[in-house]
């Protein structure tokens, strides 16, 4: 829930719409999809407005007289109702096993149908529960992660033919649940509106505390305009009477897909968690699948580094070791946003970077006799900001819709660093601007800074204050992520005509880039993850030393002692990496190399701005050398993530390294995954393979037993 | 008390309580009775008077009218300075007493506080406590022929001490930097900067410079280290994770140091003092850290004034070069901080004596183990 707050998510005080008689509007005639996310602790804030199709409106029986829906913000709080991330809703709902020829449809077209309506009642436990005291007997096995809508029906609806009830029906006389999965609540709304206008004599009756049984009329409001704008979906489902498909709800119900759930931000667990809060502890009878159970378990709290390095494996820990299980499916695709990793913003990195250079090129005296269009320039700096607003905005949803899993991302040792990655794009956007960089307001410098700023806090405290996150065990490579974009806030802000701030962020980046440099150089045996063999991460190595020799060069005004030593060090860098490359040795490709050609492109700026101070034919055969390297990394890596992208469309894979589970696995539960696993044989083939060559070469006996849990 | 021998392996550590603390046993006779306080204190204890005298060069700098003109300088009360400052003195000779009757009468617990990896540090903060008394002492010039006397008289015990215990880091086996580093460490670092800071105030640039460097050299390798958080440098007992504070207070030093030495506050003090900032920063961040030594009062309090106010220092060196109204305003929040702490350490002290020699010093007890005499 807090996640929710987080994010500026919408707060409704369930308390004020109890009391209040605040509620759905003419939900008496159809059902209402919506599911309604309610912050009670935040009711008062002035959250912004937040559309969001994972938005569940949370509907029970009232004692009240009207039940209107408000739809503008009032005192109340905000519905607020999205329509325009239903993509990955209906992605999700493609994911149900069986109803392939559904596919297409969102979610609640699916399951709506087959909910005959009038009196049934498939209750599912948990938010209907926590909400409504009354339907503590409902005992059906929804998963936890149901949000429960249940809707007082007519009273005179024929509450026929539910011979298998679990409940009591006497305890809700009248009242119809729903449980959906979170679906685009647009397509509720239109629902909402044509039955709306079908039954506007729908009957309230009002269930919960006092069991009043007196009928109320309802009156049929609707206040917001856009719910009546979408009417191009005609699903009945409420319409139909008879009981004849209720079965097939409950399957429905049971057959939703709620593996994703524990990574959602909105799913049932979020209302529960909140009517806890609200200190009405819930019913304890929610019927939850075992599974679901301990799911819900392992995703409470985040994995702990060590369960990280245990977990996973690879130089950018993103295999999971054949020991694990992931909390996950493994053998289904996922949804999109949960692959959809943040070194996604690497490819931003690369291309802004790019930006950069060509823009140098075109500007900087040694290289004025290759006469460079700025137009590149433009070009490319257009393209790095489509780039960016895409991957922020896809990660944004990302943030919106599986907060779990971007947490887990940020607790992940080697993606943490990934999260420096979008600020110092941000940063490389503006140095690549077509404008000049002093003309800018200082706005954009402190904007920029602060974000840095804080992760900077964050981490570097990390490594600082020991426990499990300590320099000597997360050190990696791609802690240079975290390090670099210090000097690139340096280097702009110098570039603006800043004085203090850049000294200090060029000050904290250099002590901490030494203690790493040193650290990694060191090669510690706590170091798990460095890679044995060379690995294209390395190449972030030369990233620091040629950003830093850039930005102490324009914080003292010339390319003076401090700023060459900083060159030549990355310029060593380099070629010690250059000379011991091998090409297309094996690795995996990932998005994340995109972020390891701006080392490259860093050095060839750096040059050239060397070679503007010291101008031979050296320097600028070394610039335009460098550059042309660079250039020809980010075509081939374009080329590969093309190819990967359309051809062989492994773009995002399962991104395994968010998906271990908290604790290690029970051998028995490793076993169980197998058997269950379609595949079964080939991974337990694959499984004993696996860790004899694990074994073999992989990790070090005294890393673990480093490793052992206190 | 076993509480460090407790949380973590005594492996680890190079002299952990074996054997239980004389103190807690009962078996104490008449005399030790007498001076049980002699054998409850430790060198831990002279973090007071360095925050004294700290807080003394604070006064001082900021009072220090000759230079900078400012509005502050003039509504400082001489008076207030000078309390302070004698208030300081009288602590630290207090200490200074004590700690030289412990020498005499209880040798082996000096030994072994002179092995144990924190304690050992704190064997510097007498001198530098002296060598800041005397660069704020009010009765002599930096080139009167006393002041030379005196200030080889303090840096000496520093010198000689750092030759001792660098040696020890990189060539004595058990004591490895990587085994022993703590935090702590930084006193012996800041005991270099200081000492130089003191020659470079006397004129004396090539001492200072020498000074400085081997300070620079060996306070890279300590952060390089403690940053990298070993298994072996986790050896920091809760109750003293204070000394935390320690790390902001060494780079703010060296600030001070580089600019006495290069008589401007360029762009390296600034950067050392930024890096300063920013350990603040990030220090105050994580205030869990600090929880489980906040639970009740003790001597390790101490640590939090002393590098808030050599920070405030800093700070004010640096509002001194920048002259703009940011950096008054950082260097007045500094110094009003520092001063507030060490105004709260000072009631708190008065208030609760009695937990200033508990009997259950963590930092204590390891330095008792070879068996007094009796």
């Amino acid at each position: 829930m807090h996640l929710a707050c987080l994010y500026g998510v919408y707060i409704f005080s369930l308390d004020e719409s109890r009391r209040a008689n605040t509620s759905i509007g003419p939900f008496a005639s159809f059902h209402p999809l919506f599911r309604w996310c309610w912050v009670p602790k935040l009711a008062a804030a002035t959250a912004v407005g937040f559309f969001s199709s994972g938005f569940s409106l949370l509907l029970f029986p009232q004692p009240a007289d009207h039940f209107q829906l408000e739809a503008t913000g009032e005192a109340k709080g905000f519905l607020n109702i999205g329509m325009e991330f239903s993509s990955k809703d209906i992605q999700m709902a493609g994911l149900h096993s069986e109803q392939s020829a559904r596919e297409a449809l969102p979610a609640f077209l699916i399951q709506v149908p087959s909910q005959t309506i009038a009196g049934f009642d498939c209750v599912g436990g948990d938010a209907n529960v926590s909400l409504n005291e009354a339907d503590n007997e409902s005992g059906t096995t929804t998963g936890n992660q149901d949000i429960v809508i249940s809707i007082p029906a007519p009273a005179s609806a024929p509450r026929s033919a539910l011979p298998g009830r679990a409940y009591d029906d006497a305890h809700i006389p009248y009242s119809i649940s729903l449980s959906m999965p979170a679906s685009p609540s647009g397509l509720h709304l239109s629902q909402f509106r044509t039955s709306a206008v079908q039954r506007d004599e729908a009957r309230v009756t009002p269930a919960v505390a006092e069991f009043d049984v007196h009928p109320v009329e309802e009156q049929v409001e609707v206040h917001s305009p856009r719910l009546l704008k979408q009417t191009r979906f005609h699903s009945q489902p409420i319409l139909l009477h008879g009981s004849k498909n209720v079965d097939e709800a409950r399957r429905c119900d049971s057959t939703r897909d709620k593996r994703f759930d524990p990574f959602k931000t909105f799913s049932g667990r979020l209302e529960r968690q909140l009517s806890n809060l609200r200190g009405r502890p819930q019913e304890p009878i929610d019927a939850v699948s075992p599974e679901s159970k301990i799911s819900e378990e392992e995703t409470d709290q985040v994995p702990g580094a060590d369960r990280y390095f245990d977990a996973l494996e690879g130089p950018e820990l993103d295999t999971l070791r054949a020991t694990e299980v992931p909390v996950l499916p493994k053998d289904d695709k996922w949804p999109f946003l949960l692959r959809f990793p943040i070194s996604a913003f690497g490819m931003c990195l690369g291309v802004s970077s790019q930006a950069i250079l060509w823009k140098t090129l075109a500007s900087a005296p040694p290289t004025a006799f290759l006469h460079v269009s700025l137009v590149v320039n433009h070009v490319l700096w257009y393209v790095a900001l489509a780039l960016m607003v895409l991957v922020s905005s896809i990660y944004l949803l990302k943030v919106v819709f599986y907060f779990e899993a971007v947490r887990r991302e940020f607790y992940h040792p080697i993606r943490a660093n990934f999260f420096f990655a979008p600020w110092i794009a941000c940063l490389f956007l503006v140095l690549g601007a077509p404008r000049q960089e002093t003309e800018m307001h200082h706005g954009v410098w402190y904007a920029l800074m602060a974000p840095i700023f804080c992760l900077e806090l964050k981490i570097y405290g990390q490594w600082m204050s020991g426990g499990q996150r300590r320099l000597s065990k997360v050190a990696n490579p791609s802690n240079h992520l975290s390090i670099v974009g210090n000097f690139v806030v340096a280097l702009l802000g110098a570039k603006m005509g800043l004085r203090e701030g850049p000294i200090f962020f060029f000050a904290v980046g250099l002590a901490h880039y030494m203690v790493l440099f040193v650290t990694l150089y060191q090669r510690l045996p706590t170091n798990v993850t460095l890679p044995k063999e060379l690995h294209p991460v390395f190449f972030l190595f030369v990233a620091a030393p040629s950003v830093a020799s850039m930005a102490w060069a324009k914080i003292n005004g010339h390319f003076d002692t401090g700023a060459r030593i900083a060159y030549f060090i990355a310029l060593f860098l380099y070629m010690s990496l250059a000379v011991r490359i091998n090409f297309f040795r094996g690795f995996r490709f990932s998005l994340a190399w995109w972020a390891y050609t701006f080392p490259m492109t860093g050095a060839s700026i750096a040059t050239i701005t060397y070679a503007t101070e010291v101008n031979n034919v050296l320097t600028r055969t070394l610039s335009i050398g460098l550059s042309g390297i660079a250039t020809v990394t980010v075509a081939g890596l374009l080329v590969t993530t093309v190819f990967h992208a359309f051809v062989l469309r492994d773009l995002f894979p399962n991104d395994v390294s968010i998906a271990i589970t908290r604790r290690k696995p029970k051998f028995s539960k490793i076993l169980a995954h197998f058997r269950s696993s379609s595949s079964d044989m080939k991974e337990l083939v694959f499984s004993l393979s696996k860790p004899s060559q694990s074994e073999s070469g992989e990790t070090d006996p005294s890393v673990i037993c480093a490793r052992a849990e206190p | 008390m076993g509480l460090e021998a407790s949380s973590s392996p005594s492996s680890l550590k190079p002299y952990a309580a074996d054997d239980t603390c004389p103190m807690g046993t009962g078996g104490a006779t008449k005399p030790e009775a007498r001076f049980a306080i002699l054998t409850r204190f430790h060198a831990g204890y002279f973090r007071i008077s360095l925050a004294l005298s700290g807080q003394a060069l604070l006064w001082r700098t900021l009072s220090d009218s000759s230079t900078d003109p400012r509005p502050l300088a003039r509504s400082l009360p001489s008076a207030a300075f000078l309390l302070l400052w004698s208030l300081a003195l009288l602590a630290l000779l207090a200490l200074c007493a004590l700690y030289a009757a412990r020498c005499l009468l209880r040798f082996p617990a000096v030994r072994a506080e002179f092995r144990h990896h924190v304690a050992m540090n704190y064997l510097f903060a007498p001198w530098i406590s002296w060598l800041l008394l005397l660069q704020s002492t009010p009765f002599l010039r930096p080139d009167a022929p006393l002041y030379h006397l005196l200030w080889w008289a303090f840096s000496l015990p520093i010198l000689v001490l750092d030759v001792k215990i660098y040696g020890q880091w990189f060539t004595r086996g058990r004591k490895f930097l990587s085994m022993v580093a703590n935090p702590a460490s930084h006193i012996t670092i800041i005991g270099n900067l200081v000492t130089a800071r003191a020659a470079a105030k006397m004129g004396w640039h090539e001492a200072a410079v020498a000074i400085f460097s081997v300070g620079a050299a060996h306070y890279l390798v300590l952060f390089v280290t403690l940053y990298q958080r070993f298994l072996g440098s986790d050896s920091l007992p809760a109750m003293l994770r204070p000394v935390f504070f320690l790390f902001f207070a060494a780079p703010s030093m060296a600030s001070l140091a580089w600019d006495a030495i290069s008589s401007s506050f360029d762009t390296g003090c600034k950067m050392l003092f930024f890096l300063s900032l920013f350990l603040f920063a990030s220090l105050v961040s994580r205030p869990t850290l600090f929880k489980r030594a906040m639970r009740r009062f003790s001597v390790a309090w101490w640590a939090y004034s002393f590098p808030l106010t050599v920070l405030a220092l800093a700070a004010a060196e640096y509002a001194r070069e920048v002259r703009e109204a940011a950096a008054n305003v950082l260097m007045l929040a500094l110094a009003v901080l520092s001063v507030a702490v060490t105004l709260a350490l000072m009631v708190f002290t008065a208030l609760r004596t009695g937990d200033l020699l508990p009997h259950d010093d963590p930092f204590d007890c390891p330095l008792l183990a070879p068996p007094l005499v009796r």
